[in-house]
């Protein structure tokens, strides 16, 4: 795995005062946070940091950080030291170890992710919190992890999803990776693959509950749940809005002026619609019941755009001279009003 | 070590679905205080119970779950995230209604 300069990572020196680091964290972290930032890649940087002030913020994590040395560099090749976590002592007060899931208390400040996973490129997503450096030094079966409560945990996750697979319905394959205890006492890191069904019609933000499938609780206890939470891509031609879509439809000058009936395309395959005589660029057109699939199901808008022919031949000048010869048309008698 | 594939039923929390109290502080890093002056500044409507038994549409989730993070992640009080969840969703609004205009004015 490969060594992650906390301290780079936050912009601080390996002398910084924790109000330093809480400084350069809340400046960050403004800067990236995902419901906020406009900044590429603004959901994996924050990822970072969040990482990077969980360790830093705590004395005794970061204690045992600085005692990994200060030669390492970022991305260095990295491997625990076999002796990693003895010799410090650990206060292991309750949500210590960052667990995002005590059923009903508050949870501010607890510091784990509520970004856990992101979408990968076939739009599935791996379960974790951390970095695998993290989880080695800091997660379940580190002497740092004593002292969570042992409680079930929820977790959360995103799930990137294409219009077409919510207007559908699609499966997902996640990989869930959870510590499990081994009959010797040592924690192991097991990978489960499980299949999900996402039904037709979830919209932006919606959460899917699949119950059971968050952190176990210590002993027999029951599991927390894992809860994805849905962003829609954008579209190459729907704009999504709730469970509305809208949809900017080219239209010839004599469409909108006579009227004429066009083939559309919705997500659920293309109809037939009437444009109005006398229709207008910009003017919004609906198709009921053409959106998203729920309970109401969501409208279609079609926006219509007038895209004007180039005079780029002899007989489209033509016809253009013909209209300015014949036509009482002033586009600009607004202005002289 | 892989483990094997199951095969999951998700259940989309949405209309119809109502959410109670303890579960909304778990779903949405807040706590009670917190969600009942989200009801007060109007952000949510809960169900004419006593705070502790309120509950709330699933629908509001996404807004509260966007509040919860603010605070949690930008140390932001309740009133203050409320305002950045109203300015950001005029925000989006703005940028969509920029991108329909654009779209009519566009050669493509």
């Amino acid at each position: 795995m490969e060594f992650r300069d906390y301290y780079k990572v936050l912009g601080v020196e390996r002398a910084a005062s924790a109000d330093r680091i809480k400084a350069a964290y809340r400046r960050l972290a403004r800067k990236y946070h995902p419901d906020v930032s406009k900044e590429p890649n603004a959901e994996a940087r924050f990822k970072e940091m969040q990482e990077a002030y969980e360790v830093l913020k705590d004395p005794e994590k970061r204690a045992a950080y600085d005692e990994l040395g200060a030669n390492w560099k970022a991305g260095e090749q990295f491997r625990p030291p076999p002796d990693w976590g003895s010799g410090f002592e650990f206060s292991g007060g309750a949500g210590r170890a960052g667990g995002a899931g005590h059923a009903g208390g508050a949870r501010r400040g607890a510091g784990r992710s509520g970004w856990s996973g992101a979408g990968a490129e076939d739009g599935g997503f791996a379960e974790q919190d951390f970095s695998e450096f993290f989880s080695s030094l800091f997660g379940g079966g580190s002497p740092f992890a004593r002292g969570g409560g042992g409680a079930a945990r929820d977790h959360h996750a995103r799930v990137g999803l294409e219009l077409e697979e919510t207007y559908r319905g699609t499966t997902r394959t996640l990989e869930l990776r959870r510590p499990e205890v081994k009959p010797d006492g040592s924690v192991e890191l097991r990978t489960h693959t499980v299949r999900v069904t996402i039904p037709p019609g979830v919209t932006e933000g919606q959460l899917i509950r699949l119950a059971g499938q968050g952190a176990p609780a210590a002993g027999r206890g029951q599991a927390g749940d894992l809860y994805l939470e849905v962003h829609v891509q954008p579209h190459r031609l729907f704009a999504l809005e709730g469970r509305d879509v809208t949809l900017t439809f080219p239209v010839a000058p004599w469409e909108a002026a006579l009227g004429a009936s066009v083939t559309v395309p919705t997500l659920g395959g293309s109809v037939e619609m009437h444009i109005p005589a006398g229709a207008q660029s910009g003017q919004r057109l609906r198709l009921r019941g053409r959106g998203l699939p729920g309970q109401p199901p969501g409208d279609q808008y079609v926006q219509l755009k007038v895209v004007l022919p180039p005079a780029s031949s002899p007989q489209a000048k033509a016809l253009y001279e013909e209209m300015r010869g014949k036509l009482d048309f002033d586009p600009r008698a607004n202005l002289s009003r | 070590m892989a483990g094997v594939t199951h095969r999951l039923e998700a259940h989309v929390l949405g209309e119809g679905d109502w959410i109670g109290a303890t579960e909304i502080c778990r779903l949405c890093w807040l706590d009670l205080g917190a969600v009942m002056e989200l009801a007060e500044l109007g952000v949510v409507a809960p169900r004419a119970t006593p705070p502790g038994e309120w509950q709330i549409p699933a629908t509001a989730l996404p807004r509260l779950r966007v509040i919860g993070r603010l605070m949690r992640d930008l140390g932001v009080n309740v009133s203050g995230a409320a305002l950045a969840l109203e300015l950001l969703e005029a925000r989006r609004q703005l940028e969509r209604r920029i991108r329909a205009l654009e779209l009519l004015v566009s050669d493509h």
